[in-house]
């Protein structure tokens, strides 16, 4: 294993641990375990920036320089640091800590799925002609800024609902820190409109690539669809809180779905046949 | 009568639910196969459940009737919501609702009143001074003593949501464009030769070309591990036999040419590139010589002049055979070489004294041998011209727009009562936006905050 493939397995015990602080903070209700899980997710990122960095130069160094984006390995670790840094982001900007048990374990599974499936390949590897484009680093960074977006709403959802069942059965301890209902739901549009932004962006340089590339800037390849039919779904999402007022527990079950679909249009579409067979 | 069918069309149940049926109908053209041929991924349904799908377009159904129907539905009720709505927008707008209005101030929260101790003229000053700079549209009425306020900013952002439901149908109206006046097609043109004719992938037949391209070469290159690195075509594109234009093609670079693009899509092998011939003599030294199609060369006994007639990669399932057309004084005569003529021998045994054309010793004292024959490359070339293009990239670009105006801005509305008080002045402050709560208490607050330091400052 080179070194920035070893950095990134150890960057998921890292993101593990911070999971780990994250769930005692939110369990037993206290404080002092906050702290010491952002401290960790923040040295995580640093070292995942770090071993990123390194990849990128490491490519350049083998003669077939480019950015750590091109296969399902690359994907999965973009996709960790996108969503660790949205959530430390929002962490900062709300100062609240509860979501951390929510998403960081999301960020940790898919470092841990990226580093120890052995149906996933850490190796660098060049890229076939049908990747060497410009429109790479723009299309995958918007596509997975845009699906980092969507876990942290799908982490506000079950926070929610969580929440919702915790009042429902009379107050328990460890729900004493989670943020009140309201601000939960205004966050988790917040997250869905950035998610859809991104997805948006992510469509459109997908299909300006595609049109230099394959010919047709829409050709209902299986990814394709998959991505329209999540855009779809969060624009329901989006209509039915401006025009019907949807709020709180439906938007929190449909930041769900909305995931579902997204997990899906990640990982569910390579079992269908299609051209994006690269990721 | 109008207005039932715009009342109708323009439900928001209708968005939602007509979202969520194409996204249905979306999954399930990612599920069934689309185009279809009758292959082994379906073989385990009944015939009828087949035809069934078949009756319904789902091998096609991006492309079916219903599908179609679908979208213009959803056209229709983005139309008809965005007319149904548009007024009151509109009006919201252009209104400036008077500032001494006392509506805003009910109720309003104790932290939204202010008592500062300075004069009501000072007071003035200062908050018009603060809410010319924050807003547009301020507006001031006074009353012997009370002043009111109003401002506003970010009134054009009810329009965004128009932009983006305009740009939609912008990208609609592009797609359309582009499947009624483009199309795609393919051809596979093996290196060396021309094509102007096309096949059309939609609308099956072909099509004629005005030109001619050629395929002068194709190549891959690889790097280190095997994986492929580049394809490249070497193009040549003729119009009345003369190159007009010449390039490389490749994947991600494709080429322009009348209107039409060119992509890098496939390639493959067929025989016919160079066949390697082996002549013996009659004293036994042996030549091996390259040949291509139609090449020739020379025999110094009988005068004979030897063309490649064909090359084939296995002709009636003997492996590879090369046939010959030799001229001379004796006559003229055409001899099949094949490269596995001992293994074939060897199993019909009569073979060469019943069909002496495969016989590769018949012109004597000559006797041939295909040592091999080499594959050469086809190209396999994707077409297409969609006039549509632009009007949906142009679509797409005010989609972005109207998405920064739609999520990041809001029509804020601030009204402000002063009131003159014993040894100061009461100020209230009451805002409205049509979005973002949050952005708007924060700036709510940062506005009593500066005029709360106006009042440490004295």
């Amino acid at each position: 294993m080179t070194i920035n493939a070893t950095i990134l397995s150890w960057v998921t015990f890292v993101y593990f641990g911070s999971s780990i602080f994250y769930l005692f903070r939110t369990v037993t209700g206290r404080e002092f375990w906050g702290p010491l899980a952002s401290l960790v997710a923040f040295v995580g990122l640093i070292a995942q920036t770090f071993a990123l960095i390194l990849r990128w130069v490491e490519s350049y160094k083998l003669g077939i320089g480019h950015a750590p984006l091109s296969n399902l390995y690359e994907s999965l670790i973009f996709f960790a640091w996108a969503t660790v840094l949205l959530y430390l982001i929002i962490e900062w900007r709300i100062k609240s800590r509860s979501l951390g048990a929510f998403v960081i374990p999301f960020a940790f599974l898919a470092m841990a799925y990226a580093s120890f499936s052995p149906h996933v390949n850490s190796r660098i590897q060049p890229l076939i002609p049908a990747l060497q484009s410009n429109w790479l680093i723009s299309h995958v960074l918007t596509c997975f800024f845009g699906y980092a977006a969507f876990t942290i709403a799908c982490g506000l959802g079950l926070m929610y609902l969580l929440k919702g069942l915790g009042e429902a059965g009379g107050s328990r301890p460890f729900l004493r820190l989670l943020p009140g209902r309201e601000i939960l739901d205004e966050l988790s549009y917040h997250s869905i409109v950035i998610g859809f932004i991104f997805l948006t962006l992510g469509i459109i340089t997908g299909s300006v690539w595609a049109y230099s590339a394959w010919g047709s800037y829409w050709s209902w390849d299986p990814k394709e669809t998959w991505s329209l039919i999540t855009w779809l779904i969060y624009a329901a999402m989006l209509h039915s809180r401006f025009v019907r007022g949807w709020r709180g527990k439906r938007m929190a079950i449909m930041s769900i779905i909305g995931f579902g679909s997204v997990l899906f249009t990640y990982f569910g579409v390579n079992y269908l046949p299609g051209l994006h067979s690269y990721f | 009568m109008k207005h039932t069918i715009l009342s109708l069309f323009s439900s928001p149940k209708l968005t939602i639910s007509l979202l969520i049926i194409i996204a249905v109908a979306s999954i399930v053209g990612t599920i069934i196969p689309q185009q279809y041929d009758g292959g082994e991924s379906l073989r385990h349904l009944s015939p009828g459940l087949i035809e069934a799908f078949k009756s319904l377009q789902l091998f096609d159904m991006y492309h079916s009737a219903w599908f179609i129907i679908l979208m213009c539905l959803l056209s229709l009720n983005l139309i008809a919501c965005s007319l149904n709505r548009f007024p009151t927008s509109w009006r919201l707008f252009k209104k400036t609702p008077s500032p001494d209005r006392s509506k805003p101030f009910d109720d309003l929260p104790p932290e939204r009143t202010l008592t500062i101790g300075r004069r009501l003229d000072q007071a003035i000053r200062r908050v018009e001074d603060l809410l010319r700079r924050r807003y547009k549209r301020v507006r001031r009425k006074d009353t012997p003593k009370t002043t009111f306020f109003y401002g506003e900013k970010g009134a054009y952002s009810h329009f965004g949501v128009y932009i983006i439901h305009a740009s939609i149908l912008i990208v609609i109206a592009g797609a359309v464009i582009g499947s009624l006046l483009g199309f795609e097609a393919f051809v596979n043109i093996p290196e060396g030769e021309s094509a102007n004719v096309v096949s059309l992938t939609r609308q099956k037949g072909s099509k004629e070309l005005d030109f001619t391209v050629r395929c002068d070469a194709f190549s891959i290159a690889y790097y280190d591990n095997g994986m492929p690195k580049e394809y490249r075509s070497h193009l040549s594109f003729l119009k009345d036999n003369e190159i007009v234009y010449q390039g490389p093609l490749l994947v991600n670079h494709p080429i322009t040419f009348h209107g039409i693009r060119f992509y890098q899509a496939s390639y493959g092998t067929i025989p016919g590139g160079q066949a390697y011939l082996s002549i013996q003599q009659g004293d036994g030294r042996k030549t091996t010589i390259p040949v291509k199609l139609r090449d020739s060369f020379y025999l110094k006994e009988h005068d004979a002049r030897v063309t490649i007639e064909r090359i084939e990669d296995n002709l009636m399932s003997m492996g590879p055979a090369v046939l010959l057309s030799i001229q001379s004084a004796q006559g003229n005569m055409s001899l099949w070489i094949f490269k596995e003529i001992e293994r074939i021998t060897e199993g019909i045994p009569w073979l060469l004294e019943r069909v002496p054309k495969f016989n590769p010793g018949l012109f004597q004292p000559y006797y041939f041998k295909l040592d091999k024959i080499e594959n050469k490359y086809y190209t396999g070339l994707q077409l297409s011209r969609d006039p549509g293009v632009s009007i949906v990239a142009i679509g797409a670009l005010f989609i972005v727009v109207g998405f920064f105006i739609t999520f990041f801005s809001s029509h804020k509305r601030v009204w402000v009562r002063l009131d003159e008080q014993q040894g100061g002045t009461r100020i209230m402050v009451s805002a409205t936006s049509n979005r973002d709560p949050v952005g708007l208490k924060r700036e709510t607050e940062h506005l009593l905050k500066h005029l709360k330091e106006a009042e440490v400052a004295v």
